[in-house]
């Protein structure tokens, strides 16, 4: 074996195999991701009136904005599935139920209260996080598909009563009313996908990630070492319907009309796990990968009609894929503990498979 | 081991049950502070189900269990953890996707309330005693690549992490050569020397000789016999359990 | 629509619902595998029944065979070549791959089949037996019938026949099955392959008093999984008392002023929960 590097006594972070090849391929990450981001920030600027009128060339267009929204509002919701999913090792299904309490917040503070939609985010954050505290009492009780599943039912259930009250606004949802910025709703989005990245880049460097790792590891070994397991799983629980909840609530006021079909919608969350998962579960850029990647095949692939139904073949087919070959997602390989060779696919079936 | 200051660990007639069956039933015995004590007995006499009922993980039907006058009656694991409790598995259970490092550390983050340390010091203190039971130079690895002695080792420095007044050992040796038992015991001393109070449930009866000041031999869920290792071992009782009636007659005179 | 009636529909549609529990509930107790697309196999039994009654004139009921087999083969073919591939996996990958096919069949159902509704008429589809004042439709009874049927043959595979030791071993012990000589991955895709077979008979059975289409599938998947819970996980007894009754909560629930077909999903839903919270292992199952 070869000599390992002597680590100093603050390297702590949690899935860090420290080889000078891995650490090379990381900052290298890392100066591509800080280059993007500066990007990101910077580009869309060219499309404000004073950039254009100071004869600034027009770098991205109306679509682009649409695009991107969507990816980073998907980046926090696969982010925030991440700490529960991805960490606490609970793999919640119904975690749209957040996106549809935050998005309902925001319109129904809005709309009903008066409040400003400055002052209704924070209600977006905060009523989802109290719901998922109550609930996740009695519900993070159940492993496995028993949670899966009701986790899955609590999100059905809410979406059905929201619908049938007339508080709601019932079947015809809730108009807000209209702000016309793309690049407001951009910065807003990208900021929260900032945010869910910095939380969870933070969290696992400190106790409380390693508890929630130790938790999906082996749940009773940790409450052994002194994890106080019921409050570690419903804080991620909260902290992930917080988020969600905030995606929900900038949603809401960027796309004007919420109801049960737009904010409960079942397939934000398969497709927000199926992100983590081709990016990577349990890590910090693994739902930023995978969120661009899946993204960007949806947008690419989607039409009317045939084109639609195949599009859908093609994510399932994907889906069935990545499980069986790449179940820890592609940022393993950026991290650089794997590389994808043979070898690498043949252990991974190797290990799932019969 | 009647002055109530030298007593650390006190259980009181404790009694759990399985559906119909009593995995223990009525056990009492006490632990003094300091001391190595070890448990044994034959398969399914309940030892390691005692252990569960130290630690938490299974409630008491019956009786109590006492830390230092404290009753750990209805406590969650992690409150008997906070105590100053820490055990290891039999069937050792390492947090998979951490290396060992990190394994270690999570005692030491959490834990009894002397330990719960900031993030820095606990991988401080996690180094320290994997350097204590011999696992410095591998520390970096991921578990996966660990043999058995070196997981055993990694369970007892992650429960050494949690800054206990107790430690319960569960058949520590079970699958060690008699290479491995030798450097096993070595570490078992080694953590005894630090002050630690030990209860150690084993097979290998060198262990409990060449350890223990004290054993317990449990027996279908009851209390045997105590005393010193080898007045134990020499037991009628105790052969007769282990053996069966034939071979505890034939022993009788030895 | 009186109290008697009630209870006998809903009895007769627990019929429906033992079938479609079966097949879900073998696959789950055995290989620990929640079957996401098992709606969608449920639909492939139907469209079975349907092309064949088109085509041929084949009765429903009479076609059940061609059912059977048509779906055992599909059924196996996944196993044994995709999700035996992860079964080892912690479970959210099977989930995960379950959901995969699903989406997989359904939009090829949707392909070949278009989003139209399909159904299956015989000249008796309309008739009914008079028990007194109550009408009970020969299709329901029938459909009863035949899911019994089905339940008894599992309950007879499965505890008395060799096929049926091997897959009981590979689901209690994994390894031990192995080292006696049970292919675990042959085992697997029987047991898939016997849980489709009898997705298709509910299919068959769904498909003579409900139109099919391809995403009309979905429901059928959550019902599973209810009347799963209910009964409890492990034996037939426990999948035939759980569709029962939740074929009763069914029609009693839709039948109560406030609430009406629209709420399917949310009943099922609310008893899943209701059970998930108070009673996780079901009527019949061993402690969770």
């Amino acid at each position: 074996m070869a000599a390992q590097p002597e680590p100093d006594a603050g390297q702590e972070a949690a899935f860090a195999i420290a080889t000078p090849a891995a650490a090379r391929r990381e900052r290298i990450f890392l100066v591509v991701a800080a280059v993007a981001l500066v990007l990101l920030v910077v580009v869309p600027l060219a499309s404000t009136d004073q950039a254009q009128s100071a004869g600034l060339p027009l770098l991205v267009d109306r679509y682009w904005f649409r695009v991107a929204t969507i990816v980073a509002m998907f980046v926090v919701i696969s982010a925030a599935w991440n700490l529960i999913g991805g960490l606490a090792g609970y793999p919640a299904f119904g975690n749209v139920v957040y996106f549809g309490i935050g998005a309902y917040a925001v319109a129904l503070l809005v709309t009903r209260y008066h409040w400003s939609f400055a002052a209704a985010l924070g209600g977006s954050v905060v009523v989802p996080a109290a719901f998922a505290g109550l609930i996740g009492v009695p519900l993070l009780r159940l492993r496995g598909h028993y949670f899966a599943v009701a986790s899955l039912g609590v999100a059905v259930a809410v979406g059905e009563v929201i619908n049938n009250l007339d508080y709601f606004g019932g079947a015809s949802g809730i108009f807000m009313p209209i702000v016309r910025s793309d690049l407001l709703f951009y910065y807003l989005m990208l900021g929260a996908a900032l945010l869910a990245v910095a939380i969870t880049w933070v969290v696992l460097r400190t106790r409380f990630g390693y508890g929630l790792i130790a938790i999906r590891e082996d749940e009773s070994a940790a409450a052994v070492m002194g994890v106080n397991t019921t409050v570690y799983k419903v804080a991620a629980y909260a902290l992930s319907a917080a988020l969600t909840g905030l995606a929900g609530g900038i949603y809401a006021q960027w796309n004007v009309f919420v109801n049960q079909d737009v904010a409960f919608n079942i397939d934000v969350s398969i497709d927000s796990i199926l992100m983590a998962l081709i990016g990577g579960i349990g890590t910090i850029w693994g739902p930023v990968l995978g969120a661009v990647v899946l993204e960007f095949l949806i947008q690419t692939f989607s039409g009317r009609g045939d084109l639609a139904v195949v599009t859908q073949i093609g994510l399932g087919l994907l889906l069935t894929v990545a499980v069986i070959f790449l179940p820890r997602g592609v940022v393993d390989f950026l991290g650089g503990r794997s590389s994808l060779t043979l070898a690498y696919v043949r252990r991974t079936l190797r290990s799932s498979g019969v | 081991m009647s002055e109530p200051g030298e007593v650390l660990l006190s259980l009181r007639d404790v009694t759990r049950r399985f559906g119909g069956v009593a995995a223990l039933d009525g056990v009492s015995f006490d632990v003094g502070r300091s001391e190595v004590l070890g448990v044994i007995g034959p398969n399914g006499a309940g030892k390691t189900t005692l252990l569960n009922c130290i630690s938490g993980v299974h409630r008491l039907d019956g009786g109590d269990i006492l830390l230092d006058g404290r009753s750990l009656r209805g406590l969650a694991p992690h409150r008997v953890a906070r105590l100053g409790v820490g055990r290891t598995f039999q069937i050792v259970k390492p947090f998979g996707s951490m290396t060992v490092r990190e394994n270690a550390a999570v005692g030491a983050l959490f834990g009894s309330s002397e330990a719960r340390l900031p993030t820095r010091r606990a991988f401080a203190h996690a180094d320290e005693v994997l350097a204590l039971v011999g696992l410095a130079p591998k520390r970096m690895l991921p578990v996966a690549s660990l043999t058995v002695p070196d997981r055993k080792r990694l369970e007892v420095a992650r429960a050494l992490c949690t800054k206990p007044r107790l430690l319960l050992l569960d058949e520590v040796m079970a699958g060690l050569n008699a290479v491995e038992v030798d450097e096993a015991l070595e570490m078992v001393r080694a953590v005894h020397a630090s002050g630690v109070t030990i209860v150690l449930i084993e097979h290998v009866m060198r262990v409990i000789l060449g350890v223990c000041q004290r054993v317990v031999v449990l027996h279908l869920g009851r209390h045997l016999a105590e005393g010193r290792p080898a007045d134990v071992l020499r037991d009628p009782r105790v052969v007769e359990a282990y053996l069966g009636e034939k071979y505890a007659s034939r022993y009788a005179g030895g | 629509m009186n109290w008697g009636e009630q209870v006998v529909l809903g009895l007769l549609l627990g019929g429906v619902y033992v079938a479609v529990g079966l097949g879900f509930s073998l696959v789950w107790g055995v290989l620990n595998i929640v079957n996401l697309a098992y709606g969608a196999m449920v639909m492939i039994g139907g469209y079975v029944t349907w092309l064949l009654f088109t085509h041929t004139g084949i009765d429903p009921f009479l076609g059940l065979p061609v059912n059977l087999v048509v779906l055992f083969a599909i059924g196996y073919a996944l196993q044994y070549v995709v999700i035996n591939r992860v079964v080892r996996a912690p479970f959210l990958y099977t989930f995960l791959i379950t959901f995969g096919l699903d989406l997989v069949i359904v939009n090829v159902l949707l392909l070949i089949f278009k989003p139209d509704f399909r159904s299956v008429t015989t000249w008796y589809s309309g008739a009914a037996l008079s028990v007194g004042p109550i009408l009970v439709p020969y299709i329901r009874l029938w459909s009863l019938l035949v899911a019994w049927a089905l339940a008894a043959v599992m309950w007879w595979i499965l505890n008395r026949t060799r096929t049926g030791d091997a897959i009981q071993a590979v689901g209690s012990d994994r390894d031990a099955a192995q080292l006696v000589g049970v292919s675990l991955s042959r085992t697997y895709a029987l047991t898939f392959g016997l849980g489709a077979a009898c997705a298709g008979v509910a299919g068959a059975l769904i498909a003579t008093y409900q139109a099919i289409t391809p995403t009309a599938g979905e429901p059928y998947t959550l019902q599973a999984f209810v009347v799963v819970i209910l009964g409890g996980l492990g034996r037939v007894s426990a999948t035939v008392v759980g569709g029962m009754l939740f074929g009763l909560v069914q029609v009693l629930a839709q039948s109560a002023p406030h609430l009406g077909a629209g709420y399917q999903n949310a009943i099922a839903f609310g008893v899943l929960v209701l059970v998930l919270l108070l009673r996780p292992q079901g009527l019949l199952g061993r402690t969770v």
